[in-house]
């Protein structure tokens, strides 16, 4: 942000926070990042459900997942079952984690 | 010798890329815009070599080979951490400017009080995680060496205090993506090879499934006889853990935009799933080829002692040093990530923060962890992680999932719950080591406490918020965190 050709101090990334966050003015006073009337407030408010409900269904789907596949390994003690343990389980994350960040930018993108 | 050798040259190569790191950043007006231009997959593989820890590197494959298969649920706990992250936190933690969770505390509740709790909370959690990766080195020094194990410990402190004081982690994100290919590479080529080295019979030894506990898919506290219970409070710890970590949670602020923090949190997954298949073979393999450890109590050793005791001569030593290196990688890139979190908190959040004193809280951080490791020797490293874990998702996952998705948290809510949390957590981990046998399911509660202590934290945080009443600019603050900055390039 300084001009060209003077030169700059360099700190890590985690000393410069360190350094710089008491000068930080407190965001939550500021206005939302669109302009603050209140339809927009409205609007907020309804992509911020949206994404709540995402978030909810996700955490379900992890939930019953992790759970439901320890429970399964424990009723059925099948042969050679540390195989669908992990044949099971990083795969569908992955779905899972993928499925969550597509709705959440499709629910950004639809917000006006 | 050639460990030796290897650790060194590991070390070198570390200190030369940070310092090429901060020569490439000095070419752009503010380290700011370069720390934002590092692509995604970059981002996700420092976040990756940060995590991967010696938990993952040694911890895993001894807790696999002393208590079975059923371990692997740990690495699984660890991955889908993650899920959590990109779901709850990556996208608003981004949009809120906080770096560390006693600034999303300050943002949210305007609450110097809960800043204070939040940064003691962070040293709590960093030295419970510090002492597992002294100890890893320790161990792994012990093992190439033959140094006494204190030794390894004060070595380790010395090594990685003094590379944080000298800069050479200043370009941490390609030191930390360095070291998650050193430790992938260094895993899991001697695992193939000795996968290979076993033959046919050996094999069909490794995969062969027998009725008896260790082949059961479920994990076990202490032979508490109670593994469903154990399974799920590990898992519980392990993915909400992930959600508080303050060192993980620090890391997304290097993303440009929330969206790309939340597509690096995916990227996270499929690095970490691609590395956890490793230190399952070297579990499996110690069982038929290494079965000594479990009767000496060195479970924790295979990892190293495996190649060796697998390939005879100069290959055999080979193999064991790349392993040593990638297990001191895994080491130094966590335990820095640890130190500089624990001393941003100490010199910042409960002090007046300058250089100097960054420097000293470094060493003072290291100073007390390395204390702390010496008489944990005999500890499993993955039931000290689990605590750590067990902590950070009874106070800061509550704190922060509430505070993004709920806009009634206020701040004696918050401080009720993170009390409750950390009391419940760490004193349920200190009973479980002082005091005797317990029936199944109390070892198990005691042992890895999140099955009760995460659900009594947000009780207790929702509850006490419902009965005050949050500030009237609640909404706005919690509103900004899922609003898309366009200016920004943010949607």
């Amino acid at each position: 942000m300084s001009g060209a050709g003077g030169r700059v101090r360099v700190t890590s990334p985690q000393t410069r926070v360190a350094l710089a966050r008491r000068h930080r003015p407190a965001q939550h006073l500021l206005p939302l990042p669109s302009p603050d009337s209140g339809a927009d407030t409205e609007a907020a408010r309804a992509l911020f459900r949206r994404q709540r409900r995402l978030a909810a269904r996700t955490l379900g789907l992890l939930g019953g997942l992790l759970l439901g596949l320890s429970g399964l390994l424990w009723l059925l003690p099948a042969p050679l079952s540390w195989v669908v343990l992990m044949v099971g389980s990083y795969p569908l994350l992955l779905v899972i984690a993928v499925c969550h960040v597509r709705a959440a930018e499709r629910n950004e993108d639809r917000a006006p | 010798m050639t460990s030796l050798l290897a650790i060194g040259l590991l070390l070198g190569s570390s200190v030369i890329i940070g310092v090429y790191g901060v020569r490439a950043a000095r070419s752009t007006p503010d380290f700011l815009v370069a720390s934002q231009q590092i692509s995604p997959g970059w981002n996700a593989m420092a976040i990756a070599g940060e995590y991967v820890s010696a938990a993952s590197v040694l911890g895993l494959a001894g807790l696999m080979l002393k208590n079975g298969v059923g371990s692997l649920w740990w690495a699984v706990g660890f991955t889908a951490g993650y899920v959590a992250v990109a779901a709850l936190v990556a996208g608003p933690m981004r949009r809120s400017g906080a770096y560390t969770v006693p600034d999303f505390a300050d943002y949210r509740l305007g609450s110097r009080a809960v800043r204070k709790l939040c940064a003691v909370i962070v040293l709590v959690i960093m030295w419970l995680y510090l002492i597992p990766q002294f100890k890893g080195a320790g161990v792994v020094l012990h093992l190439v060496s033959g140094t006494p194990y204190w030794v390894g410990v004060v070595l380790a402190g010395a090594v990685v205090s003094s590379s944080i004081a000298v800069g050479g982690m200043r370009a941490a994100t390609y030191v930390q993506a360095f070291h998650y290919v050193v430790k992938l590479i260094f895993i899991a080529v001697p695992a193939l090879v000795l996968l290979v080295r076993a033959g046919g019979e050996g094999r069909e030894l490794v995969l062969r499934v027998d009725a008896g506990a260790w082949s059961r898919p479920l994990l076990d506290l202490h032979g508490s006889g109670q593994p469903l219970l154990a399974t799920w409070s590990v898992l519980l710890a392990t993915t909400l853990g992930a959600v508080g970590l303050p060192h993980v949670i620090m890391r997304f602020h290097t993303s440009a935009t929330a969206r790309i923090a939340r597509r690096v949190a995916v990227w996270v997954i499929v690095l970490l799933g691609l590395f956890y298949l490793f230190p399952a073979v070297y579990g499996l393999l110690g069982r038929v080829f290494a079965p000594g450890l479990i009767t000496e109590g060195h479970t924790d050793q295979v990892t190293v002692v495996l190649p060796g005791a697998m390939v005879p001569g100069v290959w055999g030593a080979v193999l064991t040093a790349l392993v040593a290196a990638g297990a001191f990688a895994a080491f130094l890139s966590t335990s820095s990530g640890l130190l500089l979190a624990l001393a941003g908190g100490l010199s910042h959040d409960l002090s007046r923060s300058s250089v100097p004193r960054l420097r000293l809280a470094v060493a003072a951080g290291a100073l007390v962890a390395v204390g702390l490791s010496l008489p944990a020797e005999r500890v499993d490293i993955n039931v000290l992680v689990g605590w750590a874990f067990a902590v950070a998702a009874s106070t800061f996952c509550p704190l922060l999932v509430l505070g993004i998705w709920w806009r009634g948290l206020t701040v004696p809510g918050a401080a009720a719950g993170l009390i409750a949390g950390v009391c419940a957590a760490t004193g349920a981990a200190l009973a479980s080591v002082v005091t005797g046998p317990h029936p199944g399911w109390l070892t198990v509660l005691l042992a890895q406490p999140a099955a009760w202590t995460v659900p009594l934290a947000f009780a207790v945080m929702a509850g006490v918020s419902l009965l005050t009443r949050p500030p009237e600019w609640a909404e706005r603050a919690l509103l900004r965190l899922h609003i898309p900055q366009r200016a920004a390039g943010d949607g």
